[in-house]
């Protein structure tokens, strides 16, 4: 059943779908929306929304490369992805700000005012925001069902969606806080935001949320060999978990702290932001594994070691593995060698693609992949193996991480938590 | 089936957007206040709402380090919003007036009054003019926190209700410790 699972059909032409031109007018909608919603600011504060719009477009790139990275064998159609992107900033976004704000009032009028204060965000915007990222997961199974071969791929769509909708809202809520700084066309508001939404909040963001919910769908669309109950019972599970883990971090809990200081704040972040990014993590894991087992295997069947050795499958199903041999490469063959094992990596994933898709043997990419492997050869690392773990990759790991901490660091000191 | 579900899509992103709206504006937002009795605003922050003024939940969110309460006497809108401030009152006063004036066709007038509450709180206050309306604003600052007023309505029913609003401003106490 696995195979029925991750194996990949071709992309439907996304024109030719009904629920394509559905979803165009539904984003032309939201952009007019948005435009409507940040016109004033732009026309206020021109510098700061240019800034803002610079500094937050500059975060997504890295969220994007890694999103987009987690499924390295069987790699999304750019322009899916940047519909799921485009959801998530016009459609999710324009959706929620009524819908949030309508919400936040129910809860004020059924329940009280101090409830609304303490625990509106909390209730309000993870209902009404999880649900309208969701629902861009379930329009891009709509369009390009084919597209969505296993679990990961739901994963990858709905961080993206999640991403999308991340960007936008920091850039309305940097722009928000202009505004209500009440300074004129000052950049301090916006460059506090970014420190506070983009690197404090931004790992255990909507990009993670939207990866959960995802998930649920990309599971109820795929497992076919399982009962309609219990994949639909799995997605609102997922749905219920990407609703939770926004609660948990909207929620007034642990307002007060646990004392003063950057370490007390950066203890609040990591106790309501590191469960929710653990479970989410350890499930794309699983996700991954799963694909990449089915893809190998593919490879596996062609018992050729000129296309594929038994040391490069056991590299190309991890994306640790990956990186590795071509730090080995780079080591052994200089550039050229480290550029050739991610040209040979990339074309033995096509390759996995093409036998999933049971594309003809004459018809098979295998090409570029003798290219690549005589090009290691000439440079005499005729095998895209891992190499052992050096001390040199240890040490550069441990810095990166002292980087970060230094930066978040520097990033709650700012803010006044130290 | 794709185009049923293309359909529910819509359905429930109009459900979300135009339904939730619609469900709020059927409920009504506006609650009775007991005459005399202060009401919390948030952040420690207290006021005695002015006679015959109900209070609108929709822009009242008493929180523990900031918060808003928003009163409604007649067409009169009274709004009272307080939030953590480390400048001074001019400062205040000066980052209030650029908001006002951020909306569209908003006018700040160009003289400011000196106003206190009963506990001595100092503030300045002044009017502003929107299409359509009139209005007056106050700000104070104490303890760390900014408390800034803000009153709408046409000069008919503001001319009535200002005596009013203006005795509800001086009952602005700090009684508590914003956290």
């Amino acid at each position: 059943m696995i195979a029925d699972e991750v194996r990949p059909g071709r992309a439907a032409a996304l024109a030719g779908v009904p629920a394509f031109w559905v979803v165009a007018a539904l984003l032309i909608a939201g952009a007019v929306r948005m435009v409507q919603i940040t016109g004033r600011f732009v026309t206020a504060y021109p510098i700061a929304t240019l800034v803002a719009v610079l500094l937050f477009a500059a975060l997504a790139v890295p969220f994007w490369l890694v999103v987009q990275e987690l499924d390295f064998l069987e790699r999304e159609p750019t322009e899916l992805l940047v519909l799921a992107f485009a959801w998530g900033g016009l459609v999710a976004t324009s959706v929620s700000i009524p819908g949030s704000t309508a919400l936040e009032n129910l809860v004020a009028k059924l329940g009280s005012p101090q409830l609304a204060a303490g625990w509106g965000a909390a209730l309000a915007a993870p209902a009404v925001e999880e649900a309208a990222k969701t629902l861009g997961v379930v329009a891009i199974v709509l369009i390009a069902r084919q597209q969505i071969n296993s679990v990961l791929d739901g994963v990858v769509y709905g961080a993206m969606v999640g991403l999308g909708f991340q960007i936008a809202e920091d850039i309305v809520f940097a722009v928000g806080s202009v505004a209500l700084a009440g300074q004129g066309d000052r950049v301090q508001p916006v460059i506090t935001t970014f420190l506070l939404r983009g690197f404090l909040a931004g790992v255990w963001s909507h990009t993670l949320f939207g990866a959960l919910a995802g998930a649920g769908i990309g599971y109820l669309v795929v497992r076919r060999d399982r009962g309609l109950a219990r994949r639909v019972g799995v997605a609102a599970l997922a749905l219920l978990g990407a609703w939770a883990s926004h609660a948990l971090w909207n929620s007034p809990l642990l307002s007060d702290g646990l004392g003063n200081g950057a370490v007390a704040l950066l203890a609040v972040l990591v106790l309501k932001g590191l469960p929710p990014l653990l479970l989410i993590l350890w499930l794309v894991r699983l996700a991954h594994d799963r694909e990449a087992d089915y893809y190998v295997a593919r490879l596996a069947t062609l018992g050729d070691p000129e296309l594929i050795t038994d040391g490069e499958m056991k590299v190309l199903g991890s994306g640790s593995a990956r990186a590795s041999a071509r730090r080995l490469a780079g080591e052994r063959a200089g550039a050229a060698g480290r550029h050739a094992v991610r040209r040979l990596q990339r074309a033995q994933a096509r390759l996995a693609v093409e036998l999933s898709r049971e594309v003809p043997t004459a018809s098979l990419s295998c090409e570029q992949i003798r290219v690549q492997r005589q090009v290691l050869r000439g440079l005499g690392h005729p095998e895209a193996i891992a190499g052992p773990r050096s001390w040199r990759h240890t040490a550069s790991t441990v810095a990166t991480t002292l980087v970060a901490i230094a930066v978040l660091w520097v990033a709650l000191s700012a803010l006044g938590g130290a | 089936m794709n185009l049923l579900g293309t359909f529910g899509v819509v359905a429930a992103l109009a459900g979300l957007a135009f339904g939730l709206p619609a469900v709020d504006r059927a409920l009504s937002a506006e609650r009775p206040l007991q005459a005399g009795v202060a009401v919390d605003v948030g952040a420690g922050v207290t006021v005695v709402p002015p006679p015959g003024a109900t209070l609108d939940v929709t822009g009242t969110r008493p929180g523990d380090s900031m918060g808003s309460v928003f009163f409604r006497i007649g067409a009169v809108q009274y709004r009272i919003a307080v939030r953590p401030f480390e400048g001074d009152l001019e400062t205040a006063a000066a980052q209030l007036r650029q908001r006002i004036t951020g909306n569209r066709g908003y006018q700040v007038a160009s003289a400011q009054l000196a106003v206190d509450t009963a506990d001595g709180l100092a503030g300045l206050q002044g009017g502003y003019t929107a299409p359509g309306r009139g209005g007056r604003y106050a700000v104070f600052v104490g303890d760390r926190r900014t408390i800034e007023i803000l009153i709408s309505g046409n000069d008919l029913d503001l001319g009535r209700t200002l005596p009013q609003i203006e005795a509800s401003t001086r009952t602005l106490r700090i009684d508590g410790t914003a956290k």
